[in-house]
């Protein structure tokens, strides 16, 4: 069965417009490629500008790809008319991580799921029976649908966006850290919806996180981007248990883990230095500066994924040198 | 210096219109020590570590209570004094390390600042030590960078800069609120990684505001769990994880997904929504959320030891273990 989502070799590039740097390049995307199987969950992993949400926005047309493809249900939407995007929107829907910023405060409830609906032509009656539909199903009162947003808490908007998203029955939804503005004692139930709407609704999600206690619950899949480009990618269990890239290895060893006894006897892998810029990367391995493991040949040679034998595909010429791929 | 708490307050409520936002809360930090405040917007942590430095916003006023910093009570002191606590005695970090600068200055001018106010330094002098003070949280090519605006400076070097121009005056006490929440993970770990190192090396007593039980395990000593304006729980930090007696302490541990939890599986949750300051039932303000809630808790239980210096403020504090 061909994936719901092949992306392949995808790259955003922008020019920068600074007079001091002529011809300069912002390499917000520099070749992800991934497959998404229906009804599985991928997760994409990493800091800010590692690329994560440009994927997303590129995936939706919101930016244009400038190299590579993106296929949808086996058909090419790398380079849509805005008329064949518009067709395709019902299909793919994005939850956004700000549920505040995401829903109009004068608009009802009702009133904001019902746009999507009204924008598709459906009549009054067929809006209002599937609003009620899609609050029930998202785990609020039928009561709240006339209210405004202001009324509700953050966690109750975040549902309120999310039963929008699902109003066309789209096919996709991409998740942009969808928990991370809640408060913690929320998060749980959002995530605990997410995963109810995915058995009950044969979705598929595209999961972008920086967290990765949530992302090793929720997810089937993972790939760790940095500075535009996939340092690791495979099946959780071999991301998590065994990290092959340096870089997935730190992130992992970074998460402050809630259990004083074991975070404070645990060996921590603290880099140094800062996330690079994408701005003209360097022609070697992006994550050179920061490396603990790095060898002379990084700073000449870009690394490729290839298998790393644990069931991931990892981008490390010392992990799995170019000899071996 | 006294051997007494850096920080001690006692009794403190702040109210907003009338209504108790923070309700007879009580704390005290010793020297060296790393108290971290955790709750939930709303909770009532911020307001807490605001009113310390006089802070608060014009709506909010202290009901009662006293914050004492080494001994003196801030309330006795007069505007003139109090600036001198602030920066010297005591410091403050942000969230948001971006909006706490200053972003027609150069940084290692604002480090510098802190010094020409409260120490009697010549320009030079303050300078260089700023730019030492730099290097030594972390700043490589300090004398350049000093010489730089806050927005050419990523997010976790502006945090540096902020914690640069917090300790310069080598203050007793450092508030950090939400120091990490804006940064990146491997960021956050380094950011933390100093912070335990000035308490080393410095001595300084830390007072953490934070939401993430993942950062409390890492560096705390002490922890006090707020919900809804009170202490609910307080005690030290193996303690409160591997026991917690509240049911919010222990529902909010159970909620966090774990490294090492079998996935895909329902997360514990804690029902209901967050109130809103001030929209608490009356009582517990956690009874509306909790499990074990009965009659009894229409009454405001009382924070009572539970064990070693560990405090639960729950009618049903020996029943909290069979909750999850």
């Amino acid at each position: 069965m061909a994936p719901l989502l092949d992306v392949r070799d995808l790259k955003v590039h922008f020019p920068l417009q600074r007079s001091d740097r002529p011809g300069a390049m912002v390499k917000a995307v520099d070749g992800v490629s991934f497959a998404l199987d229906e009804g599985r969950t991928l997760a994409l992993v990493g800091e800010s500008g590692c690329g994560k949400s440009t994927t997303a926005y590129a995936i939706l047309g919101l930016v244009e790809a400038t190299g590579g493809q993106i296929k949808f249900d086996g058909r090419d939407i790398t380079h849509l008319t805005r008329k064949e995007r518009r067709a395709l929107t019902g299909d793919m829907q994005i939850v956004f991580q700000d549920p505040s910023a995401a829903l109009n405060p004068r608009l009802s409830i009702a009133q904001s799921i019902a746009e999507p609906l009204a924008i598709a032509g459906q009549s009054r009656d067929q809006q209002r029976k599937r609003v009620a539909e899609l609050i029930d199903r998202v785990g609020l009162p039928a009561a709240f649908a006339r209210r405004l947003p202001a009324a509700l808490s953050g966690g109750q908007r975040q549902r309120v966006v999310i039963a929008r998203a699902l109003a066309l029955s789209p096919r996709l939804l991409i998740l942009d850290e969808p928990v991370s503005s809640l408060d913690v004692s929320i998060r749980s139930q959002i995530l605990n919806l997410l995963m109810e709407l995915q058995r009950d609704l044969r979705l598929t999600y595209l999961f972008i996180s920086h967290d990765l206690s949530v992302v090793r619950h929720i997810a089937d899949d993972a790939a760790v981007l940095y500075l535009g480009t996939v340092a690791e990618q495979g099946p959780i269990d071999a991301i998590f248990g065994a990290p092959q890239h340096p870089y997935t290895a730190a992130l992992l060893s970074a998460i402050p883990l809630p259990d004083p006894i074991a975070q404070r006897s645990r060996q921590k892998i603290i880099l140094s230095g800062e996330l690079p810029s994408p701005i003209d990367p360097p022609p070697g391995c992006p994550f050179i500066a920061r490396c603990p493991i790095r060898i002379e040949t990084c700073a000449r040679v870009r690394p490729h994924l290839a298998p790393s034998g644990t069931g991931s595909t990892v981008a490390c010429l010392v992990r799995v040198p170019a000899s071996a791929a | 210096m006294a051997s007494g708490p850096v920080l001690d307050i006692a009794d403190l409520s702040i109210a907003i219109h009338g209504n108790a936002i923070v309700d007879r809360v009580a704390l005290s930090i010793g020297s060296r020590q790393v108290v971290a405040l955790v709750g939930e917007s709303g909770s009532g942590k911020s307001l807490t570590a605001l009113s310390i430095l006089k802070l608060l916003p014009d709506v909010a006023e202290i009901a009662g209570g006293r914050v004492s910093v080494n001994g003196v009570e801030l309330s006795s002191l007069s505007d003139a004094d109090l600036a001198t606590v602030r920066g010297n005695d005591v410091a403050v970090i942000f969230q948001e390390p971006i909006a706490s600068l200053n972003p027609l200055m150069h940084v290692g001018a604002q480090i510098a600042e802190a010094l020409r106010l409260h120490r009697n330094v010549s320009a030079d002098a303050a300078r260089d030590q700023a730019i030492a003070m730099m290097a030594k949280v972390g700043i490589p090519d300090a004398p350049r960078r000093a010489a730089q605006f806050p927005f050419e400076l990523s997010g976790g070097m502006c945090q540096r800069i902020m914690i640069a121009a917090a300790l310069i005056c080598r203050p007793a006490l450092l508030i950090a609120d939400e120091p990490t929440t804006a940064l990146d993970v491997t960021i956050q770990a380094q950011i933390l990684e100093l912070m335990r190192t000035l308490r080393d090396e410095a001595g300084t007593a830390i007072m953490l505001i934070t939401h993430d039980m993942g950062v409390v395990a890492d560096i705390a000593d002490q922890v006090y769990v707020m919900y809804g304006g009170r202490i609910a729980e307080s005690g030290p930090v193996q303690v409160i994880f591997a026991e917690p007696r509240h049911p919010y302490t222990r529902l909010l541990l159970a909620t966090i997904p774990r490294l090492e939890g079998v996935r895909k599986t329902q997360l514990k949750a804690i029902e209901g929504s967050v109130p809103l300051a001030g929209h608490w039932p009356s009582g517990c303000r956690f009874r509306s959320r909790c499990p074990l809630a009965d009659q009894v808790c229409e009454q405001t239980p009382p924070l009572q030891a539970v064990g070693d210096d560990h405090f639960s403020a729950c009618w049903h504090a020996d029943r909290v273990a069979g909750i999850v």
